[in-house]
């Protein structure tokens, strides 16, 4: 590994933390009529992005890597142009219900081409066991199929660009790192820690271009409040007594 | 900070069944429209506006890959020899966990881990037995042994399979703090719950908890 590798990696950390500072924790939605909530994700590297939400703007200078919302829009099709000093790039239209939540996300598509373009997902906002988050990682950058390792393990496998992968997991820090499916290098991305928060939906986009040097990550943090009742300190199952012939006969077995 | 943007649902509607025309029409292909724009065309000519101003393009929708994890909160689990109870979801109150009255059922603790989660134990408790109806289905744990198969079946159709490494004798207020039966961060099993060790009628029962510990073979279905 050189040391150039290894500066990029650092920065990368730093970035991470600096993303994680910056997308925070969105507030949780609160659907005061039928309202949808629309997120947007800046997933375009050395841009520096205006959005409008059906032609009113809503954000101005979006950096890359940075989340931007919630804007509160009624249901029905929507429509979300990004512009860049004055310069429109792309417009797309997206179909919301009422009361759901999409992260709207900007960024290049895979195989090198460098025309920006737009993939929705609907985050599932609906409650995360106590104790746990849910993390979820989507694929938004230029390299092919891929596998995401977490702590070393391959948690998430074969994963392509515009998909995304799901899992609930503990309140914990993790070490990310994405490489190609099936294989150990070349490391695209990372590894980076990456600190779930726990009652909430952690969604982290892999975003950017290796060959570029631009591979980065944007983490979305939406609050879902939490399930599940606290851990036991006893649990009684036995009252009868009419068992303990069964119990004296185990208790003999495993002696 | 939030921002309202509304606009008449017949305008909403007129956009849908352009954008639906124009994404079957287009394909990907560059805005034709504004290719054959005259240079001199007027704001007024339709076709004319700015890009921002007509319909869009729909965005991809992303998706969910296939290798997604299955995972599942267990309805119903399988015993070796295929005796079969219903699982049902099981709340701490007090400290306690609250498994089904009914002996014949047992109970998922609702805070532990689903079924294929890639972390944590996934705790189902019964009872051995009650004084109104007798023994209970996890009577069945007592002669449960280790390389045995137990499987946990969920809604649609998903089901995990899981071997026995361990069956233990734990006091029960040792359970909890003395024993990694309710952990939810470390390597996924299915833990099994009962009563069992000595019975002191009148002084709260048996002493103990048997506590059967499973593997997960691969992943859920």
């Amino acid at each position: 590994m050189t040391a150039r590798v290894l500066r990029r990696l650092l920065t990368l950390v730093v970035l991470l933390g600096a993303t994680l500072g910056l997308a925070g924790l969105t507030a949780a939605p609160s659907f005061a009529a039928n309202e949808a909530s629309l997120y947007v994700v800046q997933g375009l590297p050395g841009r520096s992005v205006d959005v409008k939400v059906d032609g009113k703007s809503v954000a101005k200078g979006v950096k890359t890597a940075a989340v931007v919302g919630p804007f509160k829009v009624a249901p029905g099709a929507r429509k979300v142009t990004f512009s860049d000093g004055g310069t429109t790039l792309l417009s797309r239209s997206l179909s919301v219900k009422a009361r759901s939540s999409w992260d709207v996300v900007l960024h290049l598509p895979a195989g090198g081409s460098t025309d920006p373009t737009v993939t929705v997902f609907r985050n599932d906002t609906s409650s995360v066991p106590r104790g746990k988050a849910e993390l979820v990682v989507a694929h938004t950058a230029t390299v092919p199929a891929a596998d995401i390792r977490v702590n070393g393990k391959v948690l998430f496998s074969n994963i392509a660009n515009g998909q995304s992968l799901d899992l609930t997991v503990p309140v914990a820090t993790y070490k990310v790192a994405i490489t190609p499916t099936g294989k150990k290098s070349p490391v695209y991305l990372g590894p980076v820690s990456l600190t779930v928060k726990g009652g909430a939906v952690n969604r982290v986009y892999a975003l950017g271009d290796p060959e570029n040097k631009t591979m980065n990550v944007a983490v979305h943090v939406l609050a879902t409040g939490s399930s599940g009742s606290e851990r036991p300190e006893k649990v009684d199952t036995g009252t009868g007594g009419e068992a303990v012939g069964a119990v004296r006969f185990l208790a003999k077995l495993t002696r | 900070m939030t921002q309202a943007l509304r606009r008449p649902a017949s305008a909403a509607l007129a956009a849908a069944a352009a954008t639906a025309f124009l994404g079957l029409a287009a394909c990907g292909a560059p805005d034709s429209g504004a290719a054959a724009r005259p240079a001199s065309a007027s704001a007024s000519v339709p076709g004319g506006a700015p890009a921002d101003d007509g319909p869009a393009l729909p965005a991809a929708v992303g998706s969910t890959a296939p290798s997604n994890r299955v995972t599942f909160v267990p309805e119903r689990v399988v015993l070796p020899g295929g005796d079969s109870a219903p699982v049902q979801p099981a709340v701490t109150r007090d400290g306690e966990l609250q498994v089904p009255e009914d002996v014949q059922h047992v109970g998922w603790w609702d805070g532990s881990a689903h079924a294929g989660d890639p972390f944590g134990n996934t705790v189902v408790a019964g009872h051995v037995d009650s004084k109104t109806e007798g023994l209970g289905f996890f009577v069945r744990l007592l002669s449960l042994k280790k390389g045995e198969t137990v499987t946990l079946r969920g809604a649609g159709g998903h089901h995990l399979a899981y071997t026995v490494t361990s069956v233990r004798t734990i006091k029960k207020d040792a359970l909890a703090t003395g024993s990694a039966a309710f952990d939810q961060t470390g390597d996924p099993h299915l833990v099994l719950v009962t009563c069992g060790g000595d019975y002191h009628r009148g002084a709260g029962g048996y002493d103990s908890n048997v506590v059967v510990t499973a593997r997960p073979k691969g992943l859920a279905r």
